[in-house]
Formats: structure tokens, C-alpha cells, sequence
């Protein structure tokens, strides 16, 4: 049935992290972004919010949060699971988005060991998230010279005895260097294309394996974005991902890579919203207590309209992003979906960050009021998880008849 | 629950439509354009009981982006009885149901020269009933009907609250048919002037009043602009398909263009606009089926403004052929528009969404807006 109400379940887990987003998160944003970092302490509290941010993506028979609102079956018994996360991404995201890729967890790494790992490594590197402290996975794919092109990838790995050996760098790696444990592709041979990809989890300490410079960027300051070097890293074997019969088929690594997408880029949508819509109850608010009565009326039209235009494209992108995610739950194929919801989302909340900042004048530039931040930090929703190109380029191959060479 | 699939009877409905677009109306839509849709093809669509006048909006909205999808014209133009049947249904006492229904009725509700709140005909109290006075525009099926839904303003009543419907069946001494207008687009669809000169109705030719009337219109308006951005939808798929198939077939440069990068990806904007206005048709229908007129208004105005981006990109990539009127996709870039103006101008639709946003009713140029203001040109 067409539905888009969402379950009492639901609605509560909104509520209570939009609270949490709101007297919690957003209080530290803007000094989390001057000082490049969110305080340890803070990510204690944060460790905490992640039963219900990411609930389910450490699965309840490797010791996560099981039974959480995630794991919640509809009638048919199908999972949640995808709809439940951008609902908590989005209110997340609009208390602070740096704050949200920083939650301890398994972030991006979780679903390429949810979906390829062995039963063995399930359980060894979900278990680190069971142990006290802060314990972050990340996922390392991008490198100096291929981030879109994801086949293209030149970090090698050859084997050694009961080892792999990797030679090369990645780049940036969201958490990457504090994290507990990477996700790191790596191809055996780099002329088999798709075919000669790997996927290792690498664990921090591992010798050969360093972080290098952590990247000072336009936005997200807060989140970590570490470039990651493997010189001679000897990996044990076992730390290959799904063991080396899964890679018989060809392409698995690659697919590995690519699977992460198919809930990653929604959720990536969806977080992009959370920030466009923080900047337009934002600037909504501003407006209502400065603008209404003092100009003049025809001016004052105009920003009405502009923020009625916000409002819709953003109500329309989180509708792409959900039917994205609706059909990652019910296990049907959805790259191209994927692809179109964060595509649009992405346009679609720059365009009302632009907006908002626009609308509030000189004031839209001030660090204190907030636009200016998430102006900046929205920018990166166009470019990381494939950028609006790379995304329309997935869109086009799905929608022609033959692949086009481009 | 957030659910995007259908039930198993919308299924159903679907494939239905869907085919009687494909056989009944895209063939002929060049036919329709110039000679309008013929009495027969009207008699296979009622046969199909797709006329659906007691199905969830949730539905509704399914068929008539696949009509759309066939013909946007043919679309407008059979649901067009309907629409007046179901109007005159909403504001009719039970007695009044009963002496009018089933007789075709055409609503005359839009003027050229309407002032912004409210109507120039005016209803004049005579005895035993009233006399109608002006002229309506675009009104579709004109004086044809057997029925004409009139709307206009009590004398001496100001503004919304003090407008009235009146019934005024054909024959009226009073009334009389204008000039039928000459349209950019949605040809197929004949829409009238009608002249009213002391038009005699009877008290009991009078509908519904007061407030109740706008609270029915409200309801009757946000229906109609759901159906027809549901309308939009249709026409944006019919755009997007076909300037998908034909840019895979033409080749330059010794491939088909649809594998330049700028083609593909103008391509791939416009899949996205479909789908992303077609949610927004779906949320406003789940909604209004609840009794949430607000999102109804958003639906619209997006859906508006993605039809017409689509169906000029669809023009765009078929270049110099996408002009000609050997493919229909230039039809559709003026159809997209003569559609928009079904639903509330997207100026005013802001306006009036802005002021649902802030708290209040937008001011301009002191007039407040209530949402019956948001009326369309056509009815």
C-alpha cells in the first residue's frame, strides 16, 4: 500500500533523537567546527545514541543492539531497518552533521562485513564495539588517484605465505585515523579491472599500516578525514573479507565495494536533508521574527515564496530517499534508486542552504548564526559516496539499453 | 509505515489504464488535437468505469497519470463530465441530487476579469429566485452541458464568503454560449466562454452557501489539483520515455546520442523529476484522503514545475525533430503548460504554502488570501 506515515515506533524514534539532536548536539556545533574536533567526553554520551541512530547495522547475534528499533519486521516480515536509519540520520544530521560522522560504531566499514564477512569475522570485528571505550570501523576505497572510478583502484595486495601484502594509499577516510579497524580494497591485478579486486578489514596497529595527514577541509571541520598508507602491510589472512572462495566468482570484491552503496546513499540523502532543513527552520524562524514586519511587503513575498519552494524540494527529496530505502528493506535491487536519491537530495539541499544564507542577508554570513556553517558543510553532500556526476553516470548505464562507454 | 507499493487492485487498475492509453488514446492523439475526443471513444472510457467516482484519491491518482501518459488532452477532456458530476454532487442537497443527477455538467467557474477575491458575475435577488449577470471563461464543455454550474457574487456580498452556486440548465433564456477559446496546448479539451444577461434561476436551483460552500470548494480544488499533477506526472513519463527511446536510436558521431555524457545525464534528470513529483502526487493523495488539504498545494507547484522542465528537455534532445509535429513531444511542452493552469497559479500556491509555514495569511497589496483564492483558470 502507499504509505508515508511513519509507525508510532518510528515517530518516537524521531522525537527522541530530534530532542537529543537539539539540546544535545546542536549546543557544541559551531565550537566542535572551530576546533576541528568534537570532545572525547561528548563521544562517550554519543556511544550511547548509537542503539538508536544505527541500530541494526551491528547485528543483535554479534553482540549489537538486537531487538532494536531497527530490526523492528513490517506485517510481511520484512525489516525496517534502511527507513529507520534515515529517519534518525535526518534528525541527526540536523542537530550536527560532523557529530553524526563521528558516532562510535562501524560506520561505512559495518555493511561490507555485514554482507561478505565470514561468520568468524562477524564476530571478531563486531565484538570490538562490545568492549568499553570508543571503538570506530572505517571504510577505505577512495585513493589519490581513483575515488569515482572505484575500479580503477591501484592499491595492490599480493599473497604471502599466510599473509597479504598491501602497498598503497587511501584518502579521505572518514574516522580513518582513529579507527579500530579498516575496510581496505586492494587489487591483485589492476589490469583485471572489477575482477582483481579484494576486501581486508585492516586493523589499526598492523604493521606497515599508518595514518598520514588528516585533511583540513571547507566543511564537516569536525569530522575526521584521515589519508591512510600501507606500505608492506602484512595482513593476516584471515582478515580477508569472506575468505578466499568468495572471491572465485570475479567480481565479488568489487561487489563488496559497491553494496555498501545501495544503503549508504540514501542514508546519505537523507542526511543531507536533515542539514537543508535545519537551515531552512532556521532561517523560517529568523525571518518570522525580523522580516515581518519591517520591510516591506513586496520583498518580504518574495522570501516567502523562495522558502515555500524549499520546503516542497525538500519534502520531495526525502520522499526519493525513503521509496530508496523502502526497497533496500524489501531486498529488492536498488542502485539506481540509490543513485537518484542521493543525486537529487544532494542538489536539493545545497539549493536551499544557498537559499537560506541568501535570505538572511549579511546575517547568513555570520558564524554564529549557523547558515554560514551549514552552507559550507553541505557542499560535500555533492561530492562524497559519488558525486552528482558519478551518480548520474550510475543512473544512465541502469536506464539505456546498452552501457554506454562515456 | 513508509510503503511505496501498490495493492494488488491498484495493480489491476493500472494495467488497465495503462493499456487503454496505449491502444485508445497516444494513436490518435494527433486526431484529438484537431477534432477533440469523439462521443465513442467517450462511451469505451465510461464502459471502463474508470470515471471512478467513489475510489481513494490514493488511486485516482494512478489513473490519471497513465490517461496523461496516453494523451494529456484526452485525459482532461474525458474526465471532464466527471469532474462536473462530482462537483455538483459535493454542493447539492439531496432533492437537488435527485432532480439533476446524471445529466452532463460543466463548471463555469473562472473570469477574465474576476477581481482577486471573488467573482464580476453577479447573482441579483429577483422574485422567486435570482438573475445572473456576466461572463465566465474557459469553461470546458461550454453551453453543451446539459448543466451549468455557475458561480458568482451575491449583490452586495464582498469576497469569498459572500459567493453562491447557482445550476442553469441549458435552454436558459438567459444564457448564452461565447467564443470557444483557441488554446496553446490541451486542444483536445473544448473550453467556452459563456454569457450571462439576466440569466432567471430558481431558488431551488441554488447549491450549497455560507462557509460550508468554501470548505467544499477548498476540498473540491485540492482534489482536482492532486489529479492533476498526477496529470503532470504522466505527461513528464510520456517526455522522458520518449526522448530516451529516440536519443538511443539517433546517432552522431558515429553513436547514439544518448551516450554523450550531457545527453545521458540530462536524461537521468529527467527520471528523477518523474519520480520525485510522482511521490510528492502520492503523499498529497494519501493525505487529502485523510483530510490534509496542505500538501495538496505543494504537489501541485512541484509537480508543475518538473513536468514542464521534463518536457522541455524532451524537446531539447530531440533537437530540430523534437519541434516538428511529426513526434509529439512538442505537444507535450505546450500541453505541460495549458496543465499548469489547472492548479493554482505557483505564485499565489507559494504565497499561500509560505503563509501556512509562518503562521498566518500572506499580505499583498492588502488582500489576504484564503486558499478558495487559489482558484484555476480552467475547471
Amino acid at each position: 500500500m502507499i504509505d508515508f506515515e511513519l509507525t508510532p515506533q518510528q515517530a518516537q524514534v524521531k522525537e527522541m533523537v530530534h530532542q537529543f539532536a537539539k539540546h544535545v548536539v546542536r549546543p557544541i556545533s559551531l565550537q566542535a567546527d572551530k576546533d576541528h574536533r568534537i570532545p572525547d567526553d561528548f563521544m562517550l554520551r554519543l556511544s550511547n545514541m548509537r542503539a538508536m541512530m544505527q541500530a541494526g547495522e551491528v547485528p543483535a547475534e554479534y553482540g549489537g543492539e538486537g531487538g532494536g528499533a531497527g530490526e523492528a519486521k513490517d506485517k510481511k516480515g520484512k525489516s525496517q531497518k534502511n527507513r529507520f536509519s534515515l529517519i534518525g540520520g535526518e534528525e541527526m544530521a540536523w542537530g550536527d552533521i560532523s557529530v553524526l560522522l563521528s558516532l562510535p560504531g562501524p560506520g561505512l566499514g559495518g555493511p561490507p562485513v555485514q554482507f561478505t564477512g565470514t561468520p568468524e569475522q562477524k564476530q571478531r570485528f563486531f565484538g570490538v564495539f562490545k568492549q568499553p571505550g570508543l571503538h570506530w570501523g572505517a571504510y577505505g576505497l577512495t585513493e589519490p588517484g581513483a575515488g569515482s572510478d572505484v575500479a580503477g583502484i591501484r592499491t595492490a595486495c599480493k599473497k604471502d605465505g599466510k599473509h597479504w601484502v598491501i602497498n598503497g594509499r587511501k584518502c579521505f577516510i572518514t574516522n580513518g585515523g582513529r579507527a579500530d579497524w579498516v575496510v581496505v580494497f586492494a587489487t591483485v591485478d589492476a589490469t583485471k579491472g572489477r575482477a582483481g579486486h579484494r576486501a581486508f578489514v585492516v586493523e589499526r596497529g598492523t604493521p606497515g599500516f599508518s595514518c598520514g595527514k588528516i585533511e583540513d577541509k571547507m566543511g564537516i571541520c569536525a569530522s575526521e578525514t584521515a589519508e591512510l598508507v600501507l606500505e608492506d602491510c602484512r595482513v593476516p589472512e584471515e582478515n580477508l573479507l569472506g575468505g578466499e572462495a568468495h572471491y572465485e566468482r570475479g567480481k565479488e570484491g568489487f561487489m563488496a565495494a559497491m553494496k555498501t552503496f545501495d544503503s549508504s546513499r540514501p542514508m546519505v540523502g537523507a542526511l543531507g536533508i536533515g542539514i537543508a532543513r535545519a537551515a531552512w527552520d532556521y532561517t523560517r524562524d529568523f525571518v518570522k521574527e525580523n522580516y515581518v514586519l519591517a520591510r516591506p511587503i513586496p520583498r518580504y513575498a518574495q522570501l516567502a515564496d523562495t522558502l515555500a519552494k524549499g520546503k516542497r524540494l525538500l519534502d520531495a527529496a526525502r520522499l526519493m530517499c525513503w521509496r530508496a530505502a523502502w526497497m533496500a528493506d524489501e531486498g529488492v535491487p536498488n542502485a539506481k534508486e540509490a543513485s537518484m536519491a542521493k543525486a537529487y537530495a544532494a542538489r536539493a539541499a545545497m539549493q536551499v542552504c544557498r537559499d537560506c544564507v541568501q535570505i538572511m542577508g549579511a546575517h547568513g554570513l555570520e558564524q554564529h548564526q549557523f547558515v554560514e556553517k551549514w552552507y559550507r558543510d553541505i557542499k560535500v553532500f555533492d561530492i562524497f559516496e559519488g558525486t552528482g556526476q558519478i551518480q548520474r553516470i550510475v543512473i544512465s548505464k541502469r536506464i539505456l539499453r546498452e552501457a554506454p562507454s562515456f | 509505515m513508509i510503503s511505496f507499493g501498490l495493492e494488488e487492485d491498484q495493480q489491476i487498475i493500472q494495467e488497465t489504464v495503462r493499456k487503454f492509453a496505449a491502444e485508445e488514446l497516444r494513436p490518435k492523439m494527433r486526431a484529438f488535437e484537431k477534432s477533440g475526443v469523439p462521443d465513442g471513444l467517450r462511451k469505451k472510457f465510461d464502459e471502463t468505469g474508470l470515471g471512478l467516482d467513489d475510489v481513494a484519491l490514493a488511486t485516482a491518482v494512478l489513473v490519471h497519470e497513465e490517461l496523461a501518459y496516453g494523451d494529456p488532452g484526452a485525459a482532461v477532456a474525458l474526465s471532464a463530465p466527471y469532474d462536473g458530476n462530482r462537483a455538483l454532487v459535493a454542493l447539492a442537497d439531496d432533492a437537488q441530487r435527485a432532480r439533476f443527477a446524471g445529466k452532463t455538467t460543466a463548471i463555469a467557474w473562472s473570469e477574465r476579469k474576476a477581481p482577486l477575491d471573488g467573482f464580476s458575475t453577479i447573482a441579483k435577488r429577483v422574485d422567486g429566485g435570482w438573475a445572473l449577470t456576466g461572463r465566465k471563461a474557459f469553461v470546458v464543455g461550454g453551453a453543451a452541458a446539459e448543466l451549468q454550474l455557475v458561480f458568482a457574487q451575491l449583490e452586495g456580498a464582498q469576497g469569498w464568503d459572500g459567493i453562491g452556486a447557482f445550476v442553469v440548465e441549458r435552454g436558459n433564456a438567459g444564457l448564452r454560449a461565447g467564443d470557444k477559446h483557441a488554446l496553446l496546448g490541451l486542444e483536445a479539451v473544448a473550453a467556452y466562454e459563456l454569457v450571462l444577461e439576466s440569466c432567471k434561476v430558481a431558488d431551488s436551483h441554488r447549491l450549497l452557501g455560507g462557509a460550508e460552500l468554501g470548505k467544499r470548494l477548498e476540498e473540491m480544488f485540492a482534489r482536482s489539483w492532486v489529479i492533476n499533477a498526477a496529470r503532470q506526472v504522466g505527461l513528464a513519463r510520456a517526455s522522458y520515455e520518449f526522448a530516451l527511446e529516440y536519443t538511443q536510436e539517433r546517432k552522431a558521431f558515429g553513436k547514439p546520442v544518448a551516450h554523450f555524457q550531457s545527453i545521458a545525464f540530462t536524461l537521468a534528470d529527467m527520471a528523477m523529476d518523474v519520480d520525485a513529483a510522482r511521490w510528492m502526487v502520492w503523499r498529497a493523495a494519501t493525505q487529502l484522503d485523510k483530510g490534509n488539504l496542505a500538501p495538496a498545494v505543494a504537489a501541485a507547484a512541484h509537480a508543475n514545475e518538473a513536468a514542464w522542465r521534463v518536457a522541455d528537455n524532451g524537446v531539447q534532445l530531440l533537437g530540430g525533430a523534437g519541434y516538428v509535429k511529426d513526434y509529439p513531444v512538442e505537444k507535450w511542452l505546450r500541453d505541460t503548460k495549458a496543465l499548469a493552469l489547472f492548479a493554482p497559479p505557483s505564485e499565489i500556491a507559494e504565497l499561500v504554502a509560505a503563509g501556512f509555514e509562518l503562521g498566518h495569511h500572506v499580505s499583498g497589496e492588502g488582500h489576504s488570501l484564503p486558499s478558495t483564492a487559489m482558484q484555476p483558470f480552467f475547471t
